[in-house]
């Protein structure tokens, strides 16, 4: 260890302690601070870690958390970084805090901003890199699909040796050549058609010909089994498939895995890909199925960003939401609830919402709108609120809820929601609204603060 | 059954789809039904022939850099057609890329000099590493109306001699950042850099679109009920 790295540490350990017992709580202090003496402290820290870093828009702390818990089952020390602190200086503060481990060298799955790939690989050389997806994500503060993931590959480009584990049915995945091997995971669990992406869809473009891609069959957004039918670009060979589908709810999910059985307590197709993506790092590391399996269901907490929250007699489930994608995805899913339900959508803009309110216009609305109306409805009631209410209200209205019940105030929103007809309620909401909701849920005594696990 | 019936054309709509704008079209859907007119969405993509008259709208809508250059290429086969719609009033939206590819050029991320339809006079230039990012309002000075939006842009469009802006900047940046003007209004063609989107934060340019092409398609029929349609705000 240079002077100057010992020195950095040493900072950074006694701030996060420091912070930690006197100011109940983390932050990127520490890892501010140490990188601030020893710019290279990353280095440093990382050397004695098998490092994998998992990237991609959408479905990355899921895929970690599960990732995590698939190694754990057959690796002792796995360290990871915790939820939001996937830049440089939340990385460093996470090496900073970890426990010396003793015997197997240990393991750092780590959760990285699209933009920090480049941070992290300029002094680490991972095993292994995750791709989960890139999607349309706030473009007044990410820019374009293509800007992102050249962003990744940037930073990939530092470590050619590590095996890229990517899903296999997003095209972007496959659009430029990388020396490094190559793992695909992805679906193979319906017959072979011939389509076209909806019209609204982004990235539909064959990366060689620059012809619209037909696809076998789609599972969401432009995820799928595409092909070029101009010039046969197709998608790759998949090492790990989902090979069917179960039953969905919103709170569970089964599947088959390469022909064997699997269940997540959490619904959506979109975390299904999180599960297949943890499988295949997995598997990569010879964890045997059966101890994934084990893994994907021996805690629930795994997924509690979806936690149940009772207000009143109301089961209310408060789900984040996004980007399009994202909250169309979230739409399928509550939607695949047995029971009637009410509808809350929260809109905030401020900077970690995305100022740019436009994007709920690419959410299918419609879809709540027609499970809202018409004889004995699904949804019984929608109510809206946040700083960006009218902007949510008026979405419904043009997906056809005319009078939504509309409450700006957040902190009258659990007020609101206890007036609501049906005992199952599910809340979207932004970011800040997400923490802001939280706060007041919190003030009344019916969750703790913070963002959940 | 509505009594009136439009037809909007979508313009690569499978490749120019950004922040949202599709919720124009789910607008002009919107307010068409409380003007007694259903409306027909058709894709005219890469390929695809477009012909005027099959169509009451055009809508044009903004892409990301890369599909922007592959729109460009297709555009030929379909300029001198869209020009003839235009130059016959057709009633036309376009947002931010498609509001460039309705002029001469613009210039390109890379720097490279793109084609446009040619049908209006404006052109585009690339300002280096900086972004127009923000809420904008702007007022169009001919009927005192108000329009909100959020602009995400890097060109600079300035104006041709015969085009009037659709309004002047009261805050945001506008065309260009420098002569205070924002977006185009030329015969019934609406273009303009607001996300957000443009019509459903301001229903009365949907209503301005609406009664043109019911009067254009339906010459001897009364929209003066239609006309006089107040637009509740949204915004």
């Amino acid at each position: 260890m240079s002077l100057r790295s010992g020195v950095a540490t040493a900072v950074g350990k006694t701030s996060y302690w420091f912070l930690h017992t006197f100011m109940h709580g983390g932050s990127s202090l520490p890892g501010k601070l140490a990188a601030r003496i020893d710019p290279e402290i990353l280095k440093h820290l990382g050397q004695n870690y098998d490092v994998i870093v998992i990237t991609g828009t959408n479905g990355k702390t899921l895929t970690t958390a599960l990732t995590v818990r698939v190694l754990r089952e057959k690796y002792d020390h796995v360290l990871t970084n915790p939820t939001g602190s996937n830049m440089e200086q939340g990385i460093v503060g996470t090496f900073l805090h970890a426990k010396r481990s003793r015997g197997q060298r240990p393991l750092a799955v780590l959760e990285v901003d699209e933009a920090n790939v480049i941070k992290v690989t300029r002094y680490i050389k991972p095993i292994a890199f995750v791709f989960t997806n890139i999607f349309r994500d706030q473009m007044d503060r990410y820019g374009e699909i293509y800007t992102t993931y050249k962003k990744i590959i940037d930073g990939v480009r530092l470590a050619p040796e590590a095996t890229i584990i990517a899903n296999g049915d997003a095209q972007l995945f496959n659009s430029v050549d990388l020396p490094n091997p190559k793992i695909y995971y992805g679906f193979n669990h319906l017959p072979q058609g011939d389509m076209k992406a909806p019209t609204n869809t982004d990235g539909i473009l064959c990366p060689k010909c620059q012809h619209v891609l037909h696809y076998h069959f789609m599972t969401y957004g432009n995820l799928g089994d595409y092909f070029c039918p101009n010039c046969g670009f197709h998608r790759p060979e998949l090492n790990y498939a989902v090979t069917k589908l179960g039953a969905m709810t919103p709170t569970a999910s089964t599947f088959d895995l390469d022909g064997e059985s699997f269940k997540i307590g959490i619904g959506g197709l979109y975390n299904i890909y999180n599960a297949l993506a943890a499988y295949a790092v997995g598997r990569f590391l010879n964890v045997e199925p059966a101890q994934i399996r084990q893994a994907f269901t021996s805690d629930e907490r795994v997924f509690g960003r979806q936690e149940v929250i009772h207000v009143g007699d109301k089961d209310v489930t408060l789900i984040l939401i996004k980007n399009p994608v994202g909250v169309n995805q979230v739409i399928d899913m509550i939607l695949t609830e047995p029971e009637n339900f009410s509808f809350v959508g929260l809109l905030n803009a401020n900077y970690a919402d995305g100022i740019d309110t436009s994007w709920i216009w690419d959410g299918e609305f419609e879809k709540l709108g027609a499970a809202g109306t018409g004889e004995n409805p699904k949804i019984k009631a929608f109510l809206t609120g946040g700083e960006r209410y009218k902007d949510i209200t008026f979405r419904l209205k043009v997906a056809g809820i005319d009078q939504p019940m509309i409450e700006p105030d957040l902190t009258k929103v659990t007020a609101k929601i206890k007036e609501l007809p049906t005992k199952k309620v599910y809340v979207l909401a932004t970011y800040t609204a997400v923490l802001q909701l939280r706060k007041q849920l919190a003030s009344e005594g019916l969750i703790k603060e913070g963002m959940g696990a | 059954m509505a009594n009136y019936h439009l037809t909007i054309a979508h313009l690569y709509g499978d490749l120019m789809n950004t922040y949202g704008d599709v919720g124009n079209i789910l607008a002009m859907q919107y307010y068409a039904k409380k003007m007694d007119a259903d409306v027909t969405t058709k894709l005219v993509s890469l390929g695809d022939p477009f012909d005027p008259n099959d169509f009451d709208i055009v809508f044009f809508g903004g892409g990301q850099d890369f599909e922007q250059t592959i729109v460009a290429k297709d555009l030929p086969t379909k300029a001198a057609a869209i020009t003839d719609f235009i130059e016959d009033g057709g009633p036309t939206l376009a947002i931010c890329g498609g509001f460039q590819l309705l002029g001469q050029y613009y210039i390109g991320a890379d720097g490279e000099r793109i084609t446009g339809t040619k049908s209006m006079s404006h052109y585009t230039k690339n300002q280096h590493d900086h972004r127009f990012i923000g809420d904008t309002i702007i007022k169009d000075e001919q009927t005192g109306e108000v329009y909100h939006g959020f602009e995400n842009h890097q060109g600079m469009t300035f104006l041709g001699k015969d085009e009037a802006p659709l309004g002047v900047v009261s805050e945001g940046a506008g065309n260009n950042g420098a002569d205070g003007t924002e977006g185009v209004h030329y015969k019934n063609v609406y273009g303009t850099y607001f996300h957000g989107p443009i019509l459903t934060r301001n229903g009365d340019i949907a209503k301005h679109l609406l009664v043109a092409a019911l009067k254009r398609k339906y010459p001897d029929q009364d929209f003066s009920e239609q006309e006089n349609m107040v637009i509740p705000a949204t915004f």
